[in-house]
Parts: C-alpha cells; structure tokens; sequence
C-alpha cells in the first residue's frame, strides 16, 4: 500500500493505494494519523477509490482511525467506498459504523 | 530462513508480517494462470492473507521461528490454497463472535469470520504443533 495527503477546505484527504492487508499498511496509516492529530488536525476523509481491497487488518486501521479521531474530537468520513469493501463492510456488520459519501467533495461537503 | 522460498506451487516465508505481499504476488500470478475473475481473485487473496496474517502471529507466539507454508493447488474448477504454522494451536469453537455488539468496534479478531463469509469451504486441523487450514473456492 502506498499513501498520500493532501488538504481540501481545511479537511485532510488521505488517499492510500494497493491493497490494505496488514503489517507495514497499518504503520504506515497510524503513523499518518497521529501526524494529523498532532498537527491539529481533526477532520480526515479517507478516498478509498485506489483501495484494490482490504483484509480484516484493513478493517481494524478504519476502526482504529475513527476511534482515535472521535478520542480527539474529530471525525472521520470516508469516499469512494469499492464495491468489494462495501461488500466486507455489510458482511461484518460495520456498514452503518462509518459515514461513506460517493465523492470527496460530497465527504468533505458534510463535515460543514 | 531469511526470505521467502518459492518451489512449484508452494511458497515458504519467514514468520513475519512484511513478507505478506510476496505471498500475495506469488497467489495472484498463479491464478492469472487459470484465467481467473478479478473480484474471485480478491476474494481468494483476502482470504489467504487473514491466514497468512494468523499463522505468522501464532508462529511468532511459539517462538519458534519456523516458516509459514502456503501451497496452491487447482483441480476441475476449484482453487484449494492451504496455510500451514507450526505455532501452538487454536481452538475456532473459542473465537469470539465479530458480529457481536460488544465485539463489532474491536480492531482484531474477524479475519477467519471474513475466509468464512467468502470461501466455499474451509477445513482447519490444528493440534498444540501447528495449524494447517485450508480454503477452496470455485473459480469458474
């Protein structure tokens, strides 16, 4: 998995790439996160649309991700959600867990 | 054993979590071979690395330093993919429930629910030795 950043509105944009499945991808994004949060940062959007799958570890970073987020007073939202991480998110019944949006712009639009 | 060994259909990796990928290239090259569906491909591939993932933890756990086996075999339509540790064992009857309210926020504990939900079968022998689980999906 390779990640990027970016800012759009005052709202982080993280765009992680390839398949989520576990050791270094979950390094990588706790570090990520602990940046933001660190550098003030509370509202993130995670683009799933480049995600190619995630396993269960996949699942647990989000989780850990919108725990963390909602510990500091933030929140996360995530875009693009794939068809095959739709598909895992009703499966293990955490669907109704995370507020998903079709776009960014639609993601960031509901953190205003 | 320092990196992974590849022989025929069967790949060997040292217990750890960062030889994950090469598992995963070396899953998907073979059933490319067989012409098989993308979202079939994934869904065989995330069920390899929740495997994968457990056996490298149980093998850590018994300290053994023993590798994680994964062989890959095809037969009629069928993709049969075995994961074997030599970790301590497990029991599955003793796995919480990942759909239980009290379980659903926890960051672990639903890979072998997911192999479950995904594969046609999965078929676990595991004694106080080593744990070998197998899984098999229809790929046509």
């Amino acid at each position: 998995m390779k990640l990027s950043d970016r800012e759009q509105d005052g709202i982080v944009i993280l765009e992680p790439k390839g398949k989520i499945m576990g050791g270094p991808d979950a390094t990588l994004l706790n570090d990520k996160l602990h940046e933001i949060i660190e550098a003030g940062q509370k509202r993130v959007v995670i683009d799933l649309s480049q995600v190619n799958w995630m396993n269960s570890t996949g699942l647990g970073i989000l989780i850990s991700t919108l725990t963390t987020l909602r510990n500091n007073d933030g929140e996360l939202k995530l875009a693009n959600v794939t068809e095959k991480i739709q598909s895992l998110l009703v499966i293990t019944k955490l669907a109704p867990v995370f507020d998903s949006f079709d776009t960014i712009d639609d993601a960031v639009k509901a953190f205003k | 054993m320092d990196k992974p060994e590849i022989s025929g259909n069967t790949i060997k990796i040292p217990p750890s979590h960062k030889f994950l990928a090469d598992v995963d290239n070396f899953l998907e090259s073979i059933l490319r071979e067989y012409k098989t569906e993308d979202s079939v491909i994934a869904d065989i591939a995330i069920s390899v690395s929740e495997l994968v993932n457990n056996a490298v933890t149980h093998g850590r756990k018994a300290g053994n330093g023993n590798p994680v086996t994964v062989e890959i075999n095809h037969q009629n339509n069928k993709i049969k993919v075995s994961v074997t540790d030599n970790g301590s064992g497990f029991n599955p009857d003793e796995l919480d429930d990942p759909l239980a309210d009290e379980n659903l926020l926890k960051e672990v504990g639903r890979g072998l629910f997911i192999v479950r939900s995904l594969m046609d079968t999965v078929d676990i022998q595991t004694t106080n030795q080593g744990t070998t689980i197998s899984i098999t999906k229809t790929i046509q």
